[in-house]
């Protein structure tokens, strides 16, 4: 029952958003009922005594038998505040209707350039349509129109904010390039409706052919928009899924390529897909996609230690940028961790626990008497055990004191309790150590430059005292002395931690979204990277000692090299995108809790009539009024 | 009934000095009871000759013209006028709708009630009042003569009111008891829910020449009212919920305009005098000139 009325509810919901721009309003029609109500519950009205009420009675009955609408009469004024109530609720409900045409106010144009808008179309690009249409916009523009360009893929950006400069605005619109990301539009939406709270009659314009990934994400609430639709081709077949898959652990076996293709179009589409590593043909198949279907297909892999795969398709379709699709495989890297800590203790056992489920971490254990050196591990832990010199790579210190310069041990801490906590630390985030009970701390005064990563009233529980590049984290307490490792706090601090520092090599992720960022590990004594993009651009990226750095122009699919110093990274930057590969324009758009129909020909825009709702109220009103003051056929 | 309130004088003696001139016209001579002032159509034994008629055996051989049987040689028997007191018929409505007003219509009932009851036994006329409402009726058996001047006003101070005005059995009770013809005064404001025309209709069947003063008060002409309100009927307690407004208003008051002419055509139709009567009008204007014009006094 209730499901059914929720469906119910939606779809008159979706009905009402047809046009109203603000159905939830409708709920002031809640007071009709408490109106009638309130006419039920009679006048109070003041008792006269009279001699006689025959002439009164006759006169009341001459008067009802003389008033027009009789029937209505009674309940004139009732009918009257129903009437102004309605017009106030639709005037809030904000009903509009479509008109021809885009002016006489200010426009924003979201114009879609992602991958998709790369798809051919007769002679050009379904970009060249897209921005046909704007200039079109443009060139309609009436005197004291405003317009600005937001263009979106993986990111929106303004390219010309509101004006009624039209050469600008066509600059702007001429300068709008593809891109060969998917499509996301929230940005864009949050942009143009931010704008709305300043300029009132801003109409908003989305230029696209509709494949939009992040329509969900967007809040559920009206926009007021009108969605131009652009291109038509579906005729496309491409590759939306590219992976190496490892084994099964405990199986053995090979590691396999896994291949998704879609073809978006009505037809079936044969094709050739080649498997090249670097330069070598791995595999060859010719295959048929059944219109509209998916396709899956899964290579053998032989033992590769590192190199570029690459999968293409050779047919003719109108979207090639997802024929092909690239994966960059690199030597299986483990993060290295030596944990210094005698093997008995509690303390160990517990770091045992945490450290060897997770998949990133190759775990050694030494006791501390073996202890001599740790230059081959990414992170080494020591457990109520400090050198005397520090070793190399990243360092943490569980209750021991670190051989760092100006560090002072003052004494104990009983019982501390967590005061503070540094949430902006990688290391802590999504952590909360609140809970935690310490049974004894040392009490430590951190040196300059020092951060306290979890305080207590006399000093730090956890400090980052990281120096010259390494990372050296310690704690002032022994977890085994504490309640830690039995909270979700203490798994959760490892998993930071692994994240956090720098490894000497990456791990096999092998291939990137478009637009989506690269890490680029710092290396000792190299201050700038060089990213070489597949269209052979270099970019000068400068590091930092102490964290990755993360390269966003990522914009062109296919490979791209990361050197730096001596070392070359290949990163693998895909398309793969099913939305992006259906090329077929979609015929509406889902934004919000509205749905906007493709507009084909010229903009439709809203014309509002809440204006007129509310004038008719007050019209209303004064009329009510006037015959309640009047009495007036009453 | 409601008790009835402690009144100023009904009549100051200035007033009463005035009404000293003036007796009851009868418009039509009517049989007395007992021998009165009056001018009656029966032949009887005052001192006023009349006619002569021939003599028929059994005539009271008193009453023979015997001057004329000597010139003559004939018996004729000498007719002599009859002279009967005139019976003034006072029906005052008692009824609660009475009370309203400032002066209450009932006081100035009573008031023209007094004026006309002084001036109707200061001429050796008959005088016989009933106050009546639903609740009973309220009687001064007939006096005559000054000397029941005093019956008469504290007859007018022990009057209560109350209950619903019912003209016609109010009639029918009082001339059931007192069939004497004279000069009847209904003195009302013919908020009758039964309806007055019957009632009226009945009391002239009676024989007695009727005049209806119909005492309405001011508030009720010019009704000062506004707001929405209910009206409640003081007799029947039946309420009417009103909204004021400058219609109804205007309805009401030529609903009461008909009301009125509606009981003045009515008595003109059956030959009776109608005398519309104010609350607020003054006493003197009232018997002395309005009363007087419609023919009650001479």
């Amino acid at each position: 029952m209730r499901v059914w009325f929720d469906q119910n509810l939606m779809a008159a919901r979706r009905w009402a958003e047809g046009f109203l721009l603000a159905p939830e309003y409708l709920w002031l029609l809640w007071f009709i009922p408490i109106i009638i109500l309130l006419y039920l519950l009679k006048l109070r009205r003041t008792s006269v005594l009279v001699p006689s009420n025959l002439l009164w009675y006759k006169s009341l009955q001459d008067l009802t038998a003389n008033a027009p609408f009789q029937r209505l009469r009674k309940n004139l004024l009732l009918l009257l505040q129903l009437i102004i109530l309605i017009a106030l609720a639709a005037g809030a409900a904000r009903p509009f209707f479509k008109t021809e045409g885009a002016t006489g106010q200010s426009l924003c144009v979201l114009l879609d350039h992602s991958a998709s808008m790369q798809t051919l179309e007769g002679d050009g690009a379904r970009l060249d349509l897209a921005k046909e249409k704007a200039l079109e916009l443009v060139r309609d523009m009436d005197k004291g129109d405003k317009m600005m360009v937001v263009s979106f893929a993986d990111k929106a950006g303004v390219l010309c904010e509101l004006t009624d400069d039209r050469s600008r605005l066509r600059q702007a619109i001429a300068n709008i390039t593809p891109t060969d990301s998917a499509t996301h539009i929230r940005d864009a939406i949050l942009l143009a409706h931010s704008l709305k709270l300043t300029v009132q009659d801003l109409h908003v314009i989305v230029i696209s052919d509709g494949r939009i990934a992040d329509l969900e994400e967007i809040t559920a609430r009206a926009y007021d928009l009108s969605y131009l639709q652009v291109g038509a081709s579906q005729n496309n077949l491409g590759l939306i899924a590219f992976s190496l898959r490892d084994p099964l652990e405990g199986q053995g076996g090979e590691r396999q390529c896994f291949m998704l293709m879609h073809n978006a179009s009505d037809q079936a589409i044969t094709t050739t897909l080649s498997l090249y590593l670097d330069a070598t043909v791995l595999a060859a198949e010719e295959l048929t996609v059944p219109p509209g279907q998916d396709y899956e297909l899964v290579y053998a892999m032989p033992e590769i230690e590192e190199g570029l795969l690459r999968a293409e398709l050779s047919h003719d379709d109108d979207f090639p940028l997802d024929d092909m699709a690239w994966l960059a495989v690199r030597p299986d890297s483990k993060v290295r961790v030596l944990l210094v800590a005698d093997a008995s203790s509690n303390a160990a056992y517990v770091l045992q626990r945490v450290l060897l489920p997770d998949s990133r971490v190759e775990l050694s254990l030494i006791a501390p008497d073996g202890f001599a050196s740790s230059s081959d591990y990414d992170l080494t832990i020591f457990n109520n055990f400090a050198p005397e010199t520090l070793p190399e790579g990243s360092l943490l210190f569980l209750n021991a004191v670190p051989p760092v310069p100006d560090i002072e041990d003052a004494g104990e801490l009983a019982m501390p309790p967590i005061l503070a906590t540094d949430k902006e630390h990688p290391v802590m985030r999504f952590l909360n150590p609140a809970n935690v009970s310490i049974a004894k701390a040392r009490q430590i005064n951190l040196p300059q430059g020092a951060r306290s990563l979890v305080s207590t009233a006399g000093g730090p529980l956890i400090a980052d005292v990281s120096r010259g590049g390494q990372q050296i984290l310690m704690t002032t307490f022994d977890i085994a002395g504490s309640d830690w490792p039995l909270r979700l706090s203490f798994p959760l601090f490892f998993q930071n931690l692994i994240s956090w520092i720098p490894r000497s090599a990456l791990g096999t992720d092998v291939s990137v979204a478009a637009g989506a960022p690269i890490p680029i590990l710092p290396e000792p004594e190299v201050d700038v990277a060089t990213v070489t993009a597949p269209d052979g651009t270099a970019t000068q990226v400068r590091l930092d000692p102490l964290r990755p750095v993360y390269y966003a122009g990522t914009d062109q699919l296919g490979p791209y090299d990361v050197t730096v110093g001596e070392d070359h990274t290949l990163f693998a930057v895909n398309l793969l995108s099913k939305n992006e590969s259906m090329t077929g324009p979609a015929d509406s758009l889902t934004i919000g809790r509205g749905e906007f129909a493709a507009e084909q020909g010229s903009v439709k825009q809203n014309q509002e009539l809440w204006r007129w709702f509310i004038l008719a109220a007050l019209v209303v009103l004064t009329l009510e009024w006037w015959i309640y003051v009047r009495r007036a056929w009453l | 009934m409601t008790e009835g309130q402690t009144r100023k004088p009904l009549l100051n003696a200035k007033f009463l000095h005035k009404l000293d001139h003036l007796s009851v016209a009868a418009r039509r001579v009517r049989l007395g009871m007992t021998k009165g002032d009056r001018r009656s159509k029966r032949r009887g034994s005052s001192v006023e000759f009349a006619d002569y008629r021939d003599y028929t055996q059994g005539d009271d051989l008193r009453h023979i013209d015997w001057n004329i049987y000597s010139r003559l040689g004939a018996l004729y028997v000498k007719l002599f006028e009859e002279q009967e007191d005139l019976t003034v018929h006072l029906l005052i409505d008692a009824s609660q709708s009475m009370t309203y007003g400032t002066p209450s219509k009932f006081d100035f009932a009573c008031q023209i009630a007094a004026a006309v009851g002084y001036v109707a036994l200061t001429s050796f006329d008959r005088v016989s009042i009933s106050a009546f409402s639903e609740h009973g009726e309220q009687r001064l058996e007939p006096v005559r003569g000054k000397a029941n001047l005093r019956k008469m006003f504290g007859f007018f101070e022990g009057l209560r009111t109350g209950g619903a005005t019912n003209l016609e059995q109010a009639g029918k009770t009082y001339f059931t008891r007192n069939r004497t013809k004279g000069v009847a005064i209904l003195l009302s404001d013919l908020f009758d829910h039964n309806g007055f025309e019957e009632a009226l209709r009945r009391l002239a069947m009676y024989g007695s020449e009727l005049y209806v003063v119909h005492i309405l008060a001011r508030e009720e002409i010019e009704p000062d009212v506004v707001g929405d309100l209910k009206l409640v009927d003081c007799e029947t307690s039946t309420a009417t919920e009103i909204s004021v407004s400058p219609a109804l208003l205007k309805r009401y008051l030529a609903n009461l305009t008909g009301f009125c002419e509606a009981a003045r055509r009515f008595c003109l139709a059956r030959n009776m005098v109608y005398v519309f009567a104010p609350n607020d009008t003054p006493i003197e204007r009232l018997t002395l000139e309005v009363l007087r014009k419609g023919g009650l006094f001479e």
